[in-house]
């Protein structure tokens, strides 16, 4: 194990050696008619270190180089005020020392430099503009319908989707969240799924059959072809349902899906294409109504 | 869908692109700001300024650098006082080593520290599975739907985390899958029984919030857990959210998952986990 749990170990309060199956923890008393259920176990204790450090990551970025800065300094002073020559090589007990510990001032200082390099860069988000809306097709089963409204309320929550398009069997069987402003009426502007079909955009998605990430939006001649999302949408995330359709989710930070976001959604995809497969075969979807 | 297999898929690539070498008595540095938007750099969440130390054997973690060479100028030092000068020590060679000794501490601490900076990486550890059992069980009385809903639910926990076992528990009925330490020689039913009866035992009920034991000692937590879990996360699962809170709702269902690495959860694998287990919430 390394030093670092050891520190952490002191802080545990309750006994790690103690077996769940002995009565021998705390109990909870809840609030509740049926007190008879509850949980008994050991309870995590709040990390208060982990709390502090990403509360205060600039200060505890900068740290370091200040300690190792002030133990230069405090090293050549004491060396300067005890009246020893200053001569750096190692045939003295003391200039061993000083040595040893300019090392370790050194290395501090280096490693407060590199936590100031690997500092993740903030993009801020920018907020859509555009209108709410919540399309979903009126001939999707109930099993549907709300795998589908997970997957939004899944996306929405974790990630900086702001934005989600479902178009299958070239129908747009989902258009939530945030989207264009219609010209004509001030509603969202409605998907259309033929067109996008048509467009490069969703035919390489479909050759390569795996998820395409637009990270900066700005940057891609084939905005245009997502004219259903606001303007200002920073990234996109085409995610392929099988060979059947495709999933558009618009996100309002640059580079705002993390890796992890990715394998998520592309996992998702997955999901929704097993599901729509299952209870969409042979049915024609109708046209879809707004709820 | 293919075999389990465990790996954890958060890995931020900090492609060094400059060795840096630094002696006691010289130092040299370059920083480069690397901007490009090449395909695979979409992918990188941090945009990086390149200053990176290594030794460039792979698998090995230069952020624990630090911790070695406290480790060994402290040692030095030590050595040093005792057996460095045949006099007694001076009042600025104690000062000295003090001071040495208090860096050397402080070094060894700044890994412990470094790892809940933003933006720090997870390093694998390779998973310990000794005495345990790779199994999928799952309960028979739930639908078609369900179990293919669990089926998922485990299989892209496990890819996507760094879980080695995950239990699901919805209206009684159980999903195990990974490894866990389990009696030899039990049926499917019997299997799912004890589980049962673990649960029971430990009081996984009436769940207000979710439980995580980042750092879990070597003695262990739980009878079903192996020996090489170091991780805990225990998402409960809220059924009937938006219905009115005059009667206190009771929560018997939730989401366990059990890894092997310390600190395994992020808050981002942590939303991921509260949403997977979302889906079971007014499922039934």
């Amino acid at each position: 194990m390394e030093a670092g749990t050891f520190l952490h170990l002191h802080a545990i309060p309750w006994n790690p050696k103690r077996k769940a199956s002995l009565p021998n923890f705390r109990r909870f008393v809840r609030a509740s008619s049926n007190s008879q259920a509850r949980y008994r176990g050991p309870k995590p204790y709040r990390n208060l270190v982990a709390d502090w450090v990403s509360n205060n990551d600039d200060t505890v970025r900068t740290f370091p180089i200040f300690v190792g800065g002030a133990s230069l300094l405090a090293v050549l002073f004491n060396r300067a005020a005890s009246g020893i020559a200053p001569v750096a090589d190692a045939s003295s007990s003391q200039s061993r020392a000083d040595l040893l510990t300019l090392g370790l001032a050194v290395t501090n200082i280096l490693t407060g430099l590199v936590w100031l390099t690997i500092r993740p860069k903030s993009i801020s988000p920018v907020n859509p503009q555009g209108v709410e809306c919540r399309i979903i097709s009126s001939s999707l089963p109930d099993v549907v319908v709300s795998e589908l409204l997970w997957v939004w309320e899944s996306l929405s929550a974790v990630t900086c989707c702001r934005s989600l398009v479902a178009v299958y069997d070239s129908i747009c069987i989902l258009q939530i969240g945030m989207a264009a402003e219609s010209p004509n009426d001030g509603e969202a502007l409605p998907v259309d799924a033929a067109k996008l079909m048509q467009g490069s955009l969703f035919q390489g998605v479909m050759k390569s059959g795996a998820q395409s990430y637009l990270a900066n939006l700005s940057l891609y001649p084939g905005r245009s072809e997502l004219p259903f999302f606001p303007k200002n949408t920073q990234a996109v995330i085409l995610q392929p349902l099988g060979d059947r359709g495709i999933v558009i989710i618009g996100g309002d930070t640059i580079r705002g899906f993390t890796t992890s976001d990715q394998a998520w959604i592309t996992f998702i995809g997955e999901k929704l294409d097993a599901t729509l497969g299952k209870y969409v075969i042979n049915n024609p979807l109708a046209v879809q109504d707004r709820v | 869908m293919s075999g389990l297999s465990t790996h954890p898929l958060v890995q931020l690539k900090i492609r060094p692109q400059f060795r840096s070498k630094f002696s006691r008595k010289s130092v040299t540095i370059y920083a480069r700001i690397d901007n490009s938007q090449t395909s695979q750099d979409q992918q990188q969440e941090l945009n990086l300024s390149v200053l990176r130390f290594t030794f460039g054997i792979p698998g090995l973690d230069e952020s624990y650098l630090p911790r070695w060479i406290g480790y060994g100028f402290g040692s030095l030092l030590l050595l040093n006082h005792f057996l460095g000068s045949n006099s007694a020590t001076s009042p600025p060679q104690l000062r000295t080593e003090a001071l040495g000794l208090s860096l050397a501490a402080f070094s060894i601490a700044l890994p412990f520290f470094g790892r809940f900076l933003k933006g720090a990486t997870l390093v694998d550890q390779p998973a310990l599975h000794q005495g345990a059992e790779q199994i999928f069980v799952m309960s028979e009385n739930i639908s078609n739907t369900q179990k293919e809903d669990l089926a998922w639910a485990t299989y892209v926990l496990l890819r996507n985390t760094n879980t080695i076992a995950v239990l699901i528990s919805i209206q009684g009925e159980l999903c195990v899958r990974g490894y866990w330490s389990t009696p030899d020689n039990l049926s499917k039913t019997q299997l799912l029984d004890w589980f049962k009866r673990q649960i029971e035992n430990i009081g996984l009920f009436d769940l207000k919030e979710t439980l995580y034991f980042p750092q879990i000692s070597e003695s262990g937590l739980w009878e079903m857990l192996t020996k090489g879990t170091r991780s805990l996360l225990v998402e409960p699962v809220i059924q009937g959210i938006g219905r009115s809170t005059n009667e206190m709702e009771k929560t018997e269902d939730f989401v366990l998952l059990a890894s092997s690495i310390g600190y395994a959860y992020n808050d981002k694998d942590r939303a991921w986990i509260r949403a997977v287990a979302n889906k079971f919430a007014g499922s039934h």
